[in-house]
């Protein structure tokens, strides 16, 4: 069935949230997505689902959005991606966008196919760059297998072109606009599903506060080396003020909450130091942390993959180099305090 | 329903990524000629499928899309403990995306008349963990992704998943049919029964399936994919020192000057 894709116009950002929250992602894309429709010369929408969350429509204007679509309705809290992907996939057979940008988190990439499906649409997964080209097509690009190449996808023929995109990888808008003229621009849209038409029911919902590792200066990563004690990794990064991080083996082992993971299943992190102790240095971790400014590596193993991708390395037991580590770095800190 | 449930656990070939290393000189892959293997993930899914049967009993039929080689990781399945296996193959699937690769799925999924689907969280080689979203809207079906354990309630006709979520974890109840994508490392595969293993590798023989055989011979295939490989890049290998130090002090100093 070949569509007229004249018919498909401006750019949508979906602002996850939860409980009333916006995921960071949601900005991150706000961000990158104005500049998108600037120059395609197209609208910047962006779609707000929820129950009671009027203010993040209110928020995503104030942050560059020309327009926002408010969908509330309690049938959209706590998440779930039957109603989600059926009221999206609604609202983008009525108003055809071009461009639809969704966060890569585990709730963008469970129902964006939901609506990429039944709407036929290209649906590239886990982008980390984003462009138009001359004719306004989107160019996704994301890192393949192993993350030695980037592959450019492009969706011709079919609309809209949507995308998940990684979370950390484009900086966040800021709120610019004053929220006066901000209700003006959201619209509230008819809410198609019921709760008598939903497939899933959320029991339970168990969630703290979310650590971001993303937007750390400094990184402490552990892995399977760290044999169950992260201490050393905890003092080292209080000593730095930084973040601690681990590889999915550790987090896998449970030393380590989920949020802390780097890697292509995990976070992606741009700090200007990331030491690494620990980790061996698989690609997919790599993918994670391969842009810091600066990556040191604590390894026993002289072979380890990880010394070919660090500045700095030291073959060593990470629960002497590290206790050593945080001592100095401690000890000059109070000669200058 | 006391006959159990249809398990289908979805199965993908993969090159061996164990094998792939990263060049730090030229940012390529050495790939060293890796051999096809099931996709890690999928050993996750396979196990879950298996746990389920002995759960609440029905059968566990192992599916993979591919050309006809990949019967192999059909045969890993079976030597774990799948009942049986489907080779979804046919010339009409080839440069398919991933909006014809669920469409292949999720009907034969129909056709097996599955109560429950059970993928690995994404493959290796395309890694986008949108086959099980995917098979799950082309069927209209229910769908758990990222899930850690499985919680059965056959006199519900629902299954439960513990969902791996920011920050957390939530449990959700599914009405069947349903799509679950296990988290990669959710549980430990058991190893193959060595009877198992020699009648999948002398006996077992899939049932094969071509596009027309399903009814989709015109909706698959790269014709019908939306996205195109518009181009590849070398990713600009990062550059490193790769400096060597010996001592703590010197590691210190290096630290002291970048920071
Ligand atoms: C689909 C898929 C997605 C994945 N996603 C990710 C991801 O997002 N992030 C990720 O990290 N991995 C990911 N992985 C897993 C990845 O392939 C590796 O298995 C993982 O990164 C290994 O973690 P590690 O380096 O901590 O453990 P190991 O590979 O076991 O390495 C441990 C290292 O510690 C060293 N060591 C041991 N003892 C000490 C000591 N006392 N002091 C110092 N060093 C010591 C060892 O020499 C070794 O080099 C993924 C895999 C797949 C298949
Ligand atoms: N060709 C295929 N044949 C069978 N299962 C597949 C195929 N492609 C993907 N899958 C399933 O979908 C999951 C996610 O894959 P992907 O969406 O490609 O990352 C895999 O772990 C498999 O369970």
């Amino acid at each position: 069935m070949p569509i007229d894709i004249d018919d498909y116009r401006d750019v949508w950002v979906f602002v996850e949230q939860h409980e009333g929250e916006a995921a960071p992602v949601s900005w991150e894309l706000l961000s990158k997505g104005r500049e998108l429709a600037d120059e395609t010369g197209e609208s910047l929408v962006a779609l707000v689902m929820g129950d009671g969350v009027s203010h993040l429509a209110d928020e995503a204007v104030a942050r560059g959005a020309d327009h926002a679509l408010l969908a509330d309705d309690p049938v959209f809290e706590p998440y779930r991606a039957d109603p989600y992907g059926e009221q999206f996939r609604a609202l983008v057979e009525a108003r055809k966008p071009s461009i639809v940008l969704i966060g890569g988190t585990h709730t963008g990439r469970d129902f964006a196919g939901r609506v990429a499906v039944p709407a036929h649409a290209g649906l590239t997964a886990d982008c980390t760059e984003l462009a138009v080209d001359d004719e306004g097509l989107l160019l996704a690009s994301r890192p393949t297998f192993g993350g030695d190449a980037m592959a450019t996808i492009k969706c011709p023929s079919h609309r809209p072109q949507m995308a998940t995109v990684r979370a950390g990888v484009f900086d966040a808008s800021e709120a610019t606009k004053d929220d006066v003229d901000a209700a003006a621009a959201v619209e509230e849209v008819d809410v198609v599903v019921t709760e008598e038409d939903t497939l899933s029911t959320v029991i339970e919902r168990v969630v703290s506060d979310v650590v971001d590792i993303t937007d750390a200066d400094v990184v402490v990563a552990g892995g399977a080396g760290a044999e169950g004690n992260f201490e050393p990794i905890v003092e080292l990064a209080d000593a730095l003020g930084g973040e601690v991080a681990a590889s999915r083996a550790a987090v896998d082992e449970g030393w380590v909450e989920p949020a802390r993971q780097v890697g292509q299943t995990g976070k992606t992190v741009r700090p200007h130091l990331y030491i690494a102790a620990g980790i061996s240095g698989a690609v997919q971790h790599l993918e994670g942390m391969n842009d810091s400014d600066y990556v040191v590596a604590i390894n026993t193993d002289p072979n380890a993959a990880i010394f070919e991708h660090a500045d700095y390395g030291i073959v060593g037991d990470l629960h002497e180099v590290l206790p050593k580590l945080t001592a100095m770095i401690r000890e000059k800190q109070e000669v200058v305090v | 329903m006391n006959d159990g449930w249809n398990i289908v656990v979805c199965v993908k070939q993969v090159p061996d990524a164990d094998d792939v290393t990263i060049d730090p000189d030229t940012g390529t892959l050495n790939r060293s000629d890796a051999p096809a293997v099931l996709n890690r993930p999928d050993h996750n899914a396979v196990e879950s499928a298996l746990a389920l049967r002995e759960a609440v009993g029905g059968t566990v039929t192992a599916i993979t899309m591919g050309p006809p080689p990949a019967k192999a990781v059909l045969q890993t399945a079976v030597g774990a403990g799948a009942d049986g296996g489907v080779l979804l193959t046919d010339r009409a699937f080839g440069g398919s995306d991933t909006w014809p690769t669920s469409l292949a799925l999720a009907r034969a999924a129909e056709e097996l008349d599955a109560d429950v689907v059970i993928c690995g969280e994404e493959s290796t080689d395309s890694s986008t963990g949108q086959v099980p979203p995917g098979i799950a809207a082309h069927n209209g079906w229910s769908q758990l992704t990222y899930v850690e354990s499985l919680e059965p309630r056959p006199d519900e006709d629902v299954l439960v998943g513990k969902r791996d979520v920011e920050g957390g974890y939530e449990r959700v109840a599914a009405k069947l049919p349903v799509v679950v994508a296990m988290e990669f490392g959710a549980n430990r595969p058991r190893p193959a029964g060595l009877h198992r293993k020699i009648f999948a590798e002398t006996e077992f023989e899939p049932v094969e399936w071509t596009a027309s055989d399903l009814g989709i011979e015109d909706r698959v295939g790269l014709a019908n994919s939306p996205t195109k490989v518009g181009g590849m890049d070398t990713a600009s290998p990062v550059e490193r020192e790769r400096e060597r130090v010996d001592t703590v002090d010197d590691l210190y100093e290096h630290i002291m000057e970048v920071l």
